[in-house]
């Protein structure tokens, strides 16, 4: 099942402490919310869901002013940078999982991952297939 | 009973041993916490080690190709196998090879060629698909996914539930009613190519551990006549045999996980101090460390006399339930006490015990639950037999 939630414009409101900092997945969409990426807050890392958007949405000196780092800061994917304008979140301790039934669900309805997870280098395992599209498509 | 291992036992275990200290375990320091797959590169490198090693694919027969190792010396491979981080789901990541549905060795020399050969040479991947949502643990009983027979073809209708790795795979192993009068004579297993018209996979289920399984479904799926694996009608007894002999690798999986926990509790029992003494002085300490050597030895040893029980052609469907009871509720009792030992960080994803929790849980319903394996033995011990 695709994430259904509404997207959320990322702006200046947003805060770290709106954002948790749980084991989950994520997506990040441009302008005209086309989805850019899919992405999941791991075992691994720093801060969960939040240190992963704040890492794709935010900036050192934003980090530093709440008097917070994250090692991948200034790491972002091509397809990401400057582009990245809403994001969608979803706690989920099967995280890993979860991830690939959205890419997965995403290769299928598309016949591709989306842009920025192409340029990803950590690649999924190989993806399932489902014989069916979403509705709609 | 000779409990001593042959010298060639003895051989593959230390390079198993060895193998997945050296080469698995420091992979995983770099891998997420739930992963289940290698990077490509890194599992090519591996594939060529155990081929070289002459252990890639040792549950294949040789008339089939393989080494033909033995099912004591694989009981006894299978608890080291499983003691790295993804060990008990994903054991060694696949770089000793998949084994394929063990029915599909009842295939045809047609079936052979199309099938279980490409499967063996690594081009092709499989799934087997005996559960449906009315349930699992009564095949017999519960299969309603219906077969009917339409001139040369079967046009199956109904569905599968918990059916593992079928969005990934080419083909599986279906098993299907095609005569609802004859009880469990009436079930006939086929094999199914994933992209048949009819086949879909309605979602994927997410479940406890880091995978998921799959939720299928069949509309008007024709299935050619030839495709019936072993004799129309003769699934279930396919599908018996097969599920009693894999109950014992199953078993053995789950004591390496317990063994590998409680070496890392025992460390930690020794390293750490509270109240101005290691853990390792304290008898609540010792009592656990002493109870968790109770479940894995004798989980071990259930499992093993399974095995040999098999290997000698004797019956051993109550020795080999005994073992997956003994070894899948053992192991979820030493990861929970070795989880105590170390307090929080037993909590963390920086050690493997959390994720074992997990996984070791569905072992207890994997396979024939335990209250399954229960009645099998009760069959046994009261010599009565099930209804057909």
């Amino acid at each position: 099942m695709p994430l259904r939630k509404p997207w959320t414009v990322w702006d200046d409101s947003v805060s770290s402490k709106s954002i948790p900092g749980a084991m989950g997945v994520y997506e990040l969409a441009d302008e005209h919310q086309q989805l850019l990426y899919i992405g999941k807050a791991g075992g691994r890392s720093p801060f969960g869901i939040r240190g992963e958007l704040f890492r794709h949405f935010s900036t050192s000196e934003r980090l530093a002013a709440e008097n917070w780092t994250h090692p991948r800061m200034g790491e972002d994917l091509p397809a990401i940078a400057g582009r990245a304008r809403y994001f969608r979140y979803e706690v989920n301790h099967q995280y890993y999982s979860r991830w690939i039934e959205l890419l997965t669900r995403h290769n299928e309805d598309y016949g591709t991952l989306p842009p920025a997870n192409l340029q990803d280098p950590e690649q999924p395992p190989r993806l399932g297939r489902y014989h069916w599209k979403s509705e709609g498509l | 009973m000779d409990f001593q291992l042959s010298e060639e036992q003895q051989l593959i275990i230390q390079t198993v041993r060895r193998f997945i200290r050296d080469e698995i375990r420091p992979l995983e320091a770099d891998l997420d916490p739930d992963a289940y797959e290698l990077p490509e590169a890194e599992y090519e490198r591996l594939v060529a080690m155990t081929r070289e090693m002459g252990l890639y694919q040792m549950e294949v027969p040789v008339e089939f190709g393989g080494p033909g190792v033995d099912i004591v010396t694989r009981t006894l491979v299978a608890e080291e196998l499983s003691q790295h981080r993804a060990g008990l789901y994903d054991a060694a990541y696949g770089v000793f090879g998949d084994s394929p549905p063990a029915q599909l060795y009842a295939c045809t020399p047609a079936q052979r060629e199309k099938y279980l050969d490409p499967f063996l040479r690594g081009e092709r991947h499989a799934f087997f698909g005996l559960s449906e949502p009315s349930g699992g643990s009564d095949p017999a009983r519960a299969i309603q996914t219906r077969g009917v027979r339409d001139g040369d073809d079967w046009v199956i209708n109904g569905g599968k539930l918990w059916t593992s790795h079928a969005d990934t795979s080419d083909f599986g192993v279906l098993y299907v009613r095609t005569d609802p009068t004859k009880g469990r004579q009436g079930i006939t297993a086929f094999i199914v190519d994933t992209d048949t018209p009819g086949f879909q996979v309605a979602r994927l289920v997410q479940v406890l551990r880091a995978h998921y399984t799959t939720e299928l479904t069949f509309t008007d799926m024709r299935v050619p006549h030839e495709n019936i694996l072993g004799e129309e009608g003769g699934g279930f007894a396919l599908a018996n045999d097969q599920l009693a002999r894999n109950r014992i690798p199953y078993a053995a999986a789950c004591t390496g996980i317990a063994v590998w926990s409680n070496e890392l509790a025992v460390d930690w029992a020794k390293q750490r101090v509270t109240f101005g003494e290691p853990l390792a002085n304290r008898q609540a300490i010792q009592w656990m460390l002493v109870d968790n050597e109770i479940d894995i030895r004798s989980g071990r040893w259930a499992a093993l006399q399974a095995a040999d029980l098999s290997q000698r052609g004797e019956p051993f469907r109550f020795e080999s339930s005994m073992a997956k009871l003994l070894c899948t509720e053992g192991a979820g009792r030493v990861i929970d006490r070795c989880m105590q030992i170390f307090g929080g960080l037993g909590m963390s994803k920086d050690l493997p015990l959390e994720r074992f929790y997990r996984e070791v849980r569905i072992r207890r319903i994997g396979e024939g639950p335990s209250e399954v394996q229960r009645i099998v033995m009760a069959r046994d011990i009261l010599n009565v037999r099930s209804g057909s």
